[in-house]
């Protein structure tokens, strides 16, 4: 079956205040979308939208031509999602929180967690609490997902925020390691980004 | 799945451990409610022994009321819920887990303190049991319902007075028949009705309530 995403004329209003519509687009397997615009032009609230988290004013956005509304499950099965929040229990160590997103995967095909925390360099802050780690480490830890298991679809609302640059690099690696095994990614970041070999699209909100 | 559920419950169960004020607050609390009660009406024995079943179940709702309202907050606040929704794991799987960990957490230390609470009033050792046996039947639910009500106004500034507007009345039956229990032991009757009553609110609000309270956070995260 083709994997791919549809998205059919979305709109998107706050408060009766229209933020972006006729916003259609289709990503194939090893397509990436750059989400592009100011701040405040609907960046945030289009990858929620795109992620099934939110309910777009009009329009549709199918998964394999089936709507992402109806097969929410089937949806999720392939998506990572990772908004500005990291969504890291900050009262947990950097091992629990990772054991946590293992468990709620029911994913089999999950990487060891030393693995994943050598990828991450984040081996000796194995213990310490999220809530004692820098920025850029919590923003590591959130990334551990991507890592742990695949899955096709990425929606990473600005992924590169607070990383240093070595781990800018890594990350950027495994996002173009990603397209070429034919998976497909969203993303918004304010950082210029070029691929050497995956077909990037470009969308552009307009200010409001 | 089991083993999901497993340590969802484990996890939050430490993260309230961490969180030393989620669970000392509220027995803290019950503590002293229930010791302002003779203060405040008489310190007669008999009257006490009559009255104290009731107090404490009073108290005892006041504090679940307490713990129940910043319950979500956090799991807003970190973005863990929005990985919930998208995870495979039922979002009412993960309602039912961090529920049996509040109440872990914030119902049962207040149902252990009890005994220690009716011995300093006198009660007889078999109203404590019977008293602690209604207050195991009876929190459950008032974490249940306190929950459904922390759900669906989650979002909304100042909601302490509200939870207690919403859900103080839905808690009326249990209220009733808790206290009924242990004044109908304390009188020689029967207190199978009781029992057979808070059992089945308990069962009934344990196997319905995760999918409700599941929506409403799905709708409130819904922008």
């Amino acid at each position: 079956m083709i994997k791919n995403l549809t998205a059919t004329r979305l709109a998107c209003s706050y408060f009766g205040k229209i933020i972006f519509e006729h916003i259609s687009f289709e990503l194939m397997k090893g397509e990436i979308l750059l989400v592009q615009g100011d701040n405040g032009s609907g960046k945030s609230s289009l990858l929620r939208i795109l992620a099934g988290l939110s309910t777009p004013a009009f329009g549709n956005i199918f998964w394999q031509a089936e709507s992402i509304h109806m097969h929410s499950w089937k949806y999720h099965e392939h998506l990572h999602y990772m908004s500005h929040q990291n969504g890291i229990k900050l009262g947990l160590s950097v091992v629990e929180n990772i054991q946590l997103s293992k468990h709620l995967s029911l994913s089999p095909y999950a990487l060891a967690v030393d693995e994943v925390l050598q990828i991450l360099q984040l081996s000796i802050q194995r213990h310490t609490l999220a809530a004692y780690l820098s920025a850029g480490q919590k923003r590591r830890l959130a990334l551990s997902k991507l890592f742990l298991f695949p899955k096709t679809l990425w929606i990473l609302d600005e992924p590169l925020t607070a990383l240093d640059m070595d781990f800018q690099a890594i990350f950027l690696d495994a996002l173009e390691t990603h397209l070429q095994h034919g998976g497909m990614a969203i993303l918004s970041s304010h950082h210029l980004l070029h691929f050497k070999k995956a077909k990037a699209k470009i969308l552009r909100l307009a200010s409001c | 799945m089991l083993n999901a559920f497993r340590f969802m419950l484990y996890s939050e169960l430490l993260l309230l451990w961490r969180r030393s004020q989620e669970w000392l607050y509220p027995v803290a609390f019950f503590v002293i409610i229930v010791s302002l009660f003779p203060l405040a009406l008489s310190v007669d024995p008999t009257f006490l022994k009559k009255m104290l079943p009731g107090y404490l179940w009073i108290a005892a709702l006041l504090a679940s009321l307490l713990s129940i309202e910043n319950s979500y907050a956090t799991d807003v606040e970190d973005g863990n819920i929005e990985q919930l929704l998208l995870s495979q794991v039922p979002l009412s799987l993960f309602v039912l887990a961090k529920l049996c960990a509040q109440w872990i957490a914030t119902e049962l230390p207040l149902i252990i303190l009890t005994p220690l609470l009716g011995l300093l009033f006198h009660l007889p050792a078999n109203t404590i049991l019977i008293l602690c046996l209604s207050l195991l039947l009876g929190t459950p639910i008032l974490t249940m319902v306190g929950s459904l009500g922390a759900a669906l106004t989650l979002g909304l500034r100042q909601r302490g007075v509200l939870l207690g507007l919403l859900l103080l009345p839905l808690t009326i039956p249990v209220l009733i028949f808790g206290v009924s229990m242990v004044q109908q032991s304390q009188a020689g009757l029967s207190i199978v009705g009781p029992i057979v009553f808070l059992t089945g609110l308990l069962v009934l609000t344990l196997t319905v309530l995760p999918y409700p309270i599941a929506a409403a956070l799905r709708v409130s995260l819904d922008e």
